[in-house]
């Protein structure tokens, strides 16, 4: 006899509403399907009847964890059609605030995933070194979330003080080695508790075009910062970590070892910084005009690869802004990971696809 | 933007569309013209590993939709250039699951309607909401 278990839209695991509705023979999962957006605002709706400046700030709200690379990306696709060289200081701290912005999903990650596995020190320990994080970016912009960093040609304020953000990297790093990766690297208790856990094979994660930390848990071995560089990615030595097992354990190597990652480029950034201005002398009138054309442009958001790509024709508003966001391409792929799964372990599941509903609904 | 060093020259070979590619602004692009298979080379890439990334839709002045299939290859943008027959397209869902949830959110934006699936079940919106959302005509702020 199967019983149907609808899950959300008011989620009680995962404080973001859509629904998952499990058919369950037993406790075992046979079925599911999945509705979204509950968050649709017609953001590329909305960003094709605004200025590009009013765009940037838009498109900063799309997700309120990875806001930077939105806006990142947004500016960089305008900076392709308008032909503007970004100054390099303004690159580096480009790239500066992406790692912390990862380091602060992954950190919020690593918690939600050790509360569901029921590990919730380790829960408590993640969200005091986010807390760290998130002071950095605060000093840093002046907000805790949608920083207001990037703009056409450059960013908005200056990193005064690299020495300060390197002290607080030093107190994140120790607390990575020390508390996180020995737990979900090494402790015997989350290993049993995650290997063999919805998993996700390799041939799927292509099918699916499953992006970032999930495609790379389950041995794809893609990260646009490697594969496509941006801003000043070039220059920095860190590897990608790549697990090929594609269950809830591999995902969590994944996380935890490419925190110690961020921590290399955000090192090597902060330490070759060079002097210089941090934006370009480009006009700032709201009603910038742009030249025809179109661009893209990818970054590699905290969940994957983000996509933008803008159309001008010629005027102050895009034509055409489209958005298309890792959670929207991995996603889809929970309905197949709960296949044959226990009802218990569906919760940590979804959440192991470090999932983001305002992102995938946009 | 950089991008990897791979024989893209042969992977085009490959896709059997020869020197027409062009690098521009973050991607190569194809203008494919009326005759290309949307399918084929959907079939084509997959073979050489591509891994599908999105389908880019924009307003046409004729009343037709672009719609440009992204691709990566090797961490190069490969994008195609299409463009809708009576906002129609074939669906590449048989041959691409990624695409699913891609063609249903191009029909509520755009209303194309993919054929050959089964059902374009809405995504973002209501079953029985209008199909369309961005060709709609409110002014510019």
């Amino acid at each position: 006899m199967s019983f149907r278990i609808p899950i959300g839209p008011y989620h009680p695991a995962l404080e973001e509403p859509y629904k998952l509705d499990l058919t369950c023979v037993g406790e075992t999962v046979s079925d599911a399907s999945m509705t979204v957006g509950f968050n649709f605002r017609g953001i590329e709706y909305l960003a094709e009847r605004r200025n590009y400046m009013q765009g940037i700030t838009l498109v900063e709200r799309v997700c309120g964890i990875c806001s930077n690379v939105h806006s990142l990306s947004f500016c960089q696709s305008v900076e392709q059609l308008s032909s503007l060289e970004v100054p390099e200081r303004a690159l580096y701290i480009r790239v500066i605030l992406a790692e912390l912005e990862r380091l602060h999903s992954h950190f919020l990650w690593a918690g939600i995933a050790a509360k569901l596995i029921g590990f919730k020190t380790v829960f408590m320990a993640c969200f005091t070194m986010r807390e760290k994080v998130m002071d950095a970016l605060s000093a840093i912009s002046g907000n805790r979330v949608n920083y207001g960093m990037n703009r056409i040609g450059g960013v908005n304020r200056d990193i005064t003080d690299p020495a300060a953000v390197l002290a607080i990297l030093d107190s994140l790093e120790n607390g990575i080695r020390n508390t996180i990766n020995p737990i979900f690297i090494d402790d015997a208790s989350v290993a049993s508790r995650c290997k063999g856990v919805g998993v996700l094979t390799r041939e799927y994660a292509q099918a699916m075009g499953a992006v970032g930390p999930l495609a790379r848990a389950s041995g794809v071995a893609q990260d646009i910062r490697k594969a496509a560089p941006y801003a000043v990615y070039s220059r920095f030595q860190f590897d990608v970590p790549v697990e090929e097992a594609g269950d809830v354990r591999a995902r969590l190597i994944v996380h935890a070892l490419e925190m110690i990652e961020s921590c290399k480029i955000l090192r090597q950034a902060l330490s070759t910084m060079p002097e210089g201005p941090i934006h370009t002398p480009t006009p700032t009138a709201a009603r910038m005009k742009v030249p025809a054309g179109t661009a893209v442009s990818r970054v590699e958001a905290p969940r994957g690869e983000v996509l933008y790509q803008i159309t001008s024709d010629g005027t102050d508003v895009p034509k055409r802004v489209r958005v298309r966001t890792p959670t929207f391409m991995n996603m889809a792929t929970v309905r197949f990971t709960v296949l044959g799964q226990e009802l218990a372990d569906s919760p940590l599941i979804q959440a192991s696809c470090d999932p983001c509903y305002s992102c995938t609904d946009r | 933007m950089g991008t990897t060093t791979v024989d893209l020259a042969s992977n085009f070979a490959a896709l059997g569309l020869g020197d027409a590619w062009k690098w521009d602004k973050g991607s190569w692009w194809l203008d494919t013209g009326e005759d290309f298979d949307v399918r084929e080379s959907a079939a084509r890439l997959i073979a050489l590993g591509a891994r599908f990334v999105a389908i880019t839709a924009m307003e046409r002045d004729d009343n037709e939709i672009r719609l440009d299939y992204q691709w990566d290859l090797n961490g190069n943008l490969l994008s195609f250039i299409t463009v809708t027959h009576e906002r129609k397209m074939a669906t590449i869902l048989d041959l691409c699951p990624a695409v699913d949830w891609v063609e249903r959110e191009t029909y509520e934006y755009f209303a194309v309607d993919f054929t050959g699936r089964a059902t374009l079940m809405p995504l973002m919106t209501r079953v029985g909401d209008e199909p369309g959302i961005n060709l709609r005509k409110e002014a510019v702020q």
